[in-house]
């Protein structure tokens, strides 16, 4: 035993305080267990401090900006100049006043915390440092725990984050003033919403890509619809291409170095590199293997559907069990471990988990594409609704995208959603409901949606699916 | 190990429900992924159905012989699992021991059972694998109550599984378990029908009565709640709608925020239980003639059930389950006669050319090994008069008035086999060789004789032939395989006797002859076109030379 170590014992241990952890705490202490939330950097993790919100609020903060000086087609004349300190100050307003929240939250529910890293040392215990060197540790016995570490953005060979002008997404969101030129490494969802705002606050941003498109997992209307726009936007482009290293430039800038597979070179001018390829899960530090679980070659963690590990009474929730890598996910999978650990039924037993991609326009997309369906062994129908089509949507200016809506032609049950265009993170999440609740296309067809909005886009392209659109030609 | 259910799969085109003929395993025997398990007989064919899982059969939950709704669970397996960790753990009580050895609150662990742990020992319903159309809160109360969601019948639009729903398949599991083997028929209750068959098993709250008015001895029409107010989806109001009844008036015992909520089955028990109260009155309901349930029950559970309500077989007959091919040729024929108003033309051809060209070619396709019969030349001869008389080669879709004249020349050969009349189809018989025909036609009879043919080698036909002369006989009125719109039955062709004109005298002499029979559906084609048909195929019958052409 360590000197300074002190033994205490909670029902369940929570490692990590991000919208996996913080999630499973609370529901843990609602259902009546003592919860011991342990979070070594900073409550609300990767989503309200480096990720979800702060980018949130630079995407909006710059597209005010960019909307209010591009706005002459309605008669608005304006041109706005942009504060970066200061934007930044009212991001960091909102995300304390979220992460005070979530700790707020956790202890009104009579969550214990504790600031430190925690380790595991056998099946039923972890010790605790308490921040640095020679400030203590405590031993915790728990009857279960929850691993909720999250994850980091992954590295690579020769952009080190330790460089002033190499930059993961947390310096991306945490800059004081603009980039002239702005080189992003991956055209991923990360490096496309960073690419997005940093454009629109006025930095020449080029993204190089290793693949021959942006946002890989996206189907190529869906993609084809957010390159062009970022293309107007100033976005240059680099497909094909790996990030070699960087040099330093004679301008006093930095020369960011690609190659493509066959070996061609090319070199960007650039002030700042933002290297956006990916997270991976984080382990380190929490010796996992003591209590017996196994990660696996990429360092996740791997659970079943009640979210539990090779060790029953140890759970893995969030970025560190594995993909989705999302914030919704990650705290669904809280409450599924928090109810499970308390002998209720629960499981991860959800038909489809949205995503959000808050490019300009937005993506949303849920459930099963047109070509998945098919794959599944649906025979599907597909409904469109292009905003072009939408009262509501000419009246924002934005009418770029489409509403798609997939379901089983047999029984109409609805299957999945891809949007593209204005508001669609929020307009996925009618979709979402629909296939949750087994919902049919005539279900939400016939449910009346509130004119003039954008959701009445979501009607349409299930009237046009049953062929029984108004406002677009059936196909 | 987890135990699997396994529902009889869609084992073809349009199947609905199939014979279990015979099982391949019993309990306790060892199966591999993709073993066959059981022998079904569908509408079509013969199939064996596989495992899809490694493991050990646990239990069989039909009996051979009885007709399975696709989708119904006719077998479970133990399964093997490919690491088995945690199972190991949660059952092996000396690693149980060994995780709370070390630890100090030991004495709480074993006082409260970790409930987890609990869980899995014990048989943890499993969460449904792939797409199930049920809501969460009725996905939560599957697990809750162990309910194999997938086994569900959901009375919802399409299927969907209810909460309802939910509570109904695990209160039928309860009761049911231990009557399985019974073979008496189930007398239907009258409160079954008046408060909406099996949804009356899971009252537990909020009754009002108004449900349960009807359970009075007379089975009169469910009582309208004549509410002001209902909650249903939309497509439960589309459902009510279609059956022609006000939700208002359903009854039900869900509400939502209060008010009263109304689900589709809600609405489908209710307007049944209008039609049977409305056939009730009508007619004095049938009583379930017990006695005779008890003396077919030697026949097994479907005998007895059938014989319930009907003459009893007198002692010596024989009873014939009417299922499976059987009944599938039934259906079939009597949509065919009772919906196409059938005319069959009859004419005869004088077929020598024809015997002497089949004589000349037979030694060349014995070369290619093909065994050259006359149905290859018929079947060109059909393919001329088609080409020439398209509306035999149609169909007629009443729904959306229009009549199809098809392009393509598929013509079905019907073969008698031993479980019933099959129709393989020949595709595309304008674009084969006689030999090629042949040979198709003979290897499609054979297997159709052994019941492999699959169930999309007897759909696409355009129009059907029929040789009924290989048994003998010559003519006869072949029933129209629907919704083709023709079909020629080929009498023997033998020597008959024939009028010819001799040195300028008529003379009866010897000929090989083919009688024919035409039916044709005279909603779409009239008896002049049918006969100018016939007329057609007769001619090339006649001069075989003319196929050449085709």
């Amino acid at each position: 035993m360590v000197v300074g170590d002190i033994a205490t014992g909670t029902e369940v241990l929570v490692i990590g305080g991000g919208p996996g952890g913080y999630v499973a705490a609370i529901r843990a202490a609602q259902e009546g267990l003592d919860a011991t939330l342990v979070e070594r950097d900073a409550y609300g993790g990767a989503c309200l401090n480096r990720g979800c919100i702060p980018s949130k609020a630079l995407i909006t903060g710059s597209g005010l900006a960019h909307e209010a000086g591009n706005a002459e087609f309605m008669g608005v004349h304006a041109d706005p100049a942009v504060d970066m300190g200061k934007m930044v100050e009212w991001k960091d307003g909102v995300v304390d006043r979220l992460t005070s929240g979530v700790e707020k939250l956790c202890k009104a529910n009579g969550v214990n915390l504790i600031e430190g890293t925690a380790s595991f040392v056998d099946e039923h215990t972890a010790r605790v440092a308490h921040g640095g060197e020679g400030q203590g540790s405590e031993s915790i016995e728990f009857e279960h725990a929850i691993i909720a570490t999250g994850s980091r953005p992954i590295q690579i060979p020769g952009f080190d984050f330790a460089e002033d002008h190499v930059w993961s997404s947390a310096e991306a969101l945490d800059a004081d003033t603009v980039p002239d030129r702005l080189g992003i490494v991956g055209g991923g969802y990360i490096g496309m919403e960073l690419a997005t705002t940093y454009a629109k606050l006025g930095a020449e941003v080029t993204v190089v890509e290793m693949l021959d498109d942006i946002l890989q997992p996206y189907e190529d209307d869906v993609k084809r619809i957010v390159r062009k726009r970022a293309e107007e936007l100033g976005v240059e482009f680099g497909f094909g291409e790996g990030a070699s290293e960087w040099s330093e430039a004679p301008d006093g800038g930095y020369l960011l170095h690609t190659e493509t597979e066959e070996g061609e070179e090319s070199t960007y001018g650039v002030d700042k590199i933002l290297v956006a390829v990916g997270r991976q899960p984080v382990t380190d530090g929490l010796d996992p293997e003591q209590a017996g679980i196994e990660t696996d070659d990429r360092g996740f963690v791997d659970t079943d559907d009640r979210t539990r590990t090779a060790v029953e009474h140890i759970h893995a929730v969030g970025d560190v069990a594995g993909d989705p890598m999302l914030a919704h996910a990650a705290s669904k999978e809280g409450i599924v471990a928090a109810e499970v650990i308390a002998g209720e039924p629960a499981a991860m037993d959800q038909q489809a988990i949205p995503a959000a991609v808050f490019t300009d326009p937005e993506i949303g997309t849920v459930g099963l594409t047109e070509e998945a369906a098919e794959a599944e062994g649906f025979d599907p129908v597909v409904g469109e609704m292009p905003f072009n089509a939408s009262g509501r949507a000419l009246t924002t200016g934005h009418t770029e995208g489409f509403v798609r809506i997939v379901a089983d032609d047999e029984t109409g049950f609805v299957l999945g959603g891809q949007i593209v265009g204005p508001e669609a993170s929020e307009l996925v999440a009618e979709v979402a409901l629909a296939i949750e609740m087994g919902a049919t296309l005539e279900d939400v067809a016939a449910t009346v949606h509130t004119h003039p909005t954008l959701a009445e886009a979501v009607m349409e392209a299930a009237e046009n699916a049953r062929g029984q659109a108004i406002h677009t030609l059936n196909r | 190990m987890p135990v699997k259910e396994f529902k009889l799969p869609d084992v073809g085109e349009g199947v609905a429900e199939g014979e279990l003929v015979s099982w391949l395993v019993a309990p306790g025997d060892r199966v591999e992924e993709d073993q066959p398990v059981a022998e079904v007989e569908t509408d079509k064919a013969l199939v064996e159905v596989p495992s899809s899982y490694d493991g050990t059969v646990e239990e069989l939950f039909v009996e051979e012989g009885e007709m399975v709704p696709v989708g119904d669970v006719i077998i479970s397996f133990r399964v093997d699992e490919g690491d088995g960790t945690s199972d190991e753990a949660a059952a092996d009580p000396e690693s149980a021991a060994e995780e709370s050895g070390d630890a100090e609150p030991a004495a709480t662990d074993d006082a409260e059972p970790d409930p987890a742990a609990a869980d899995t020992a014990d048989a943890e319903p499993e969460t449904a694998t792939g797409r199930t159309f049920a809501p969460p809160s009725a996905r939560r109360l599957a697990r809750e109550l162990g309910v194999d969601l997938a086994a569900v019948d959901g009375s919802g639009p399409g299927g969907r599984v209810s909460e309802a729903d939910v509570r109904a398949h695990a209160a039928g599991d309860a009761g049911g378990a231990g009557d399985s083997g019974s073979d008496e028929a189930p007398a239907p209750t009258p409160t079954e029908v008046g408060s909406g068959g099996r949804k009356s098993a899971v009252k537990k709250r909020g009754e009002d009565g108004s449900a349960e008015s009807s359970a009075g001895p007379a089975p009169g029409a469910p009582e309208p709640a004549g509410r002001d107010a209902t909650l249903a989806t939309p497509a439960t109001r589309k459902l009510a709608r279609d059956l022609d009844v006000d939700v208002d008036d359903v009854p039900t015992d869900e509400t939502r925020d209060g008010e009263a909520f109304v689900t589709g089955e809600h609405v489908q028990a209710y307007a049944d239980a209008l039609g049977s109260a409305a056939a009730a009155e009508s007619a004095p309901e049938p009583e379930p003639v017990e006695a005779d349930s008890a003396d077919g029950a030697d026949d097994g559970p479907a005998a007895a059930g059938e014989a319930a309500g009907a003459t009893a077989p007198d002692a010596g007959d024989e009873t014939v389950p009417y299922r499976g091919v059987r009944r599938t040729i039934g259906e079939q024929m009597e949509r065919s006669k009772f919906t196409a108003p059938h005319v069959t033309h009859h004419d005869t051809a004088e077929v020598d050319a024809l015997v002497e060209a089949r004589a000349e070619l037979k030694p060349t396709a014995e070369a290619e090994g093909v065994t050259l019969t006359y149905m290859p030349f018929v079947m060109k001869a059909i393919v001329a008069g088609l080409k020439q008389h398209p509306y035999l080669n149609s169909e007629l879709r009443e729904d959306d008035e229009e009549i199809v004249l098809k392009k393509e020349y598929n013509l079905g050969i019907a073969v008698a086999t031993d479980a019933g009349l099959m129709v393989p189809v020949v595709d595309d018989v304008d674009e084969k060789g006689l030999f090629e025909l042949a040979a198709e036609v003979r290897d499609l009879a054979t297997r159709a004789r052994e019941r492999k043919l699959k169930p999309a080698e007897m759909n696409g036909g355009t129009f059907t032939v029929t040789n009924f002369g290989a048994i003998g006989g010559e003519f006869a009125t072949p029933i129209i395989n629907y919704p083709e719109t023709a079909i020629l039955g080929l009498g023997a062709i033998e020597d008959r006797p024939v009028v010819r004109e001799r040195d300028g005298e008529s003379e009866v002499v010897p000929a090989p002859t083919l009688p024919l029979s035409l039916s044709i559906d005279h909603r779409v084609v009239d008896g002049a076109v049918a006969a100018r048909f016939a007329n057609t195929v007769m001619e090339h019958l006649e001069n075989p030379l003319l196929l050449l052409n085709e």
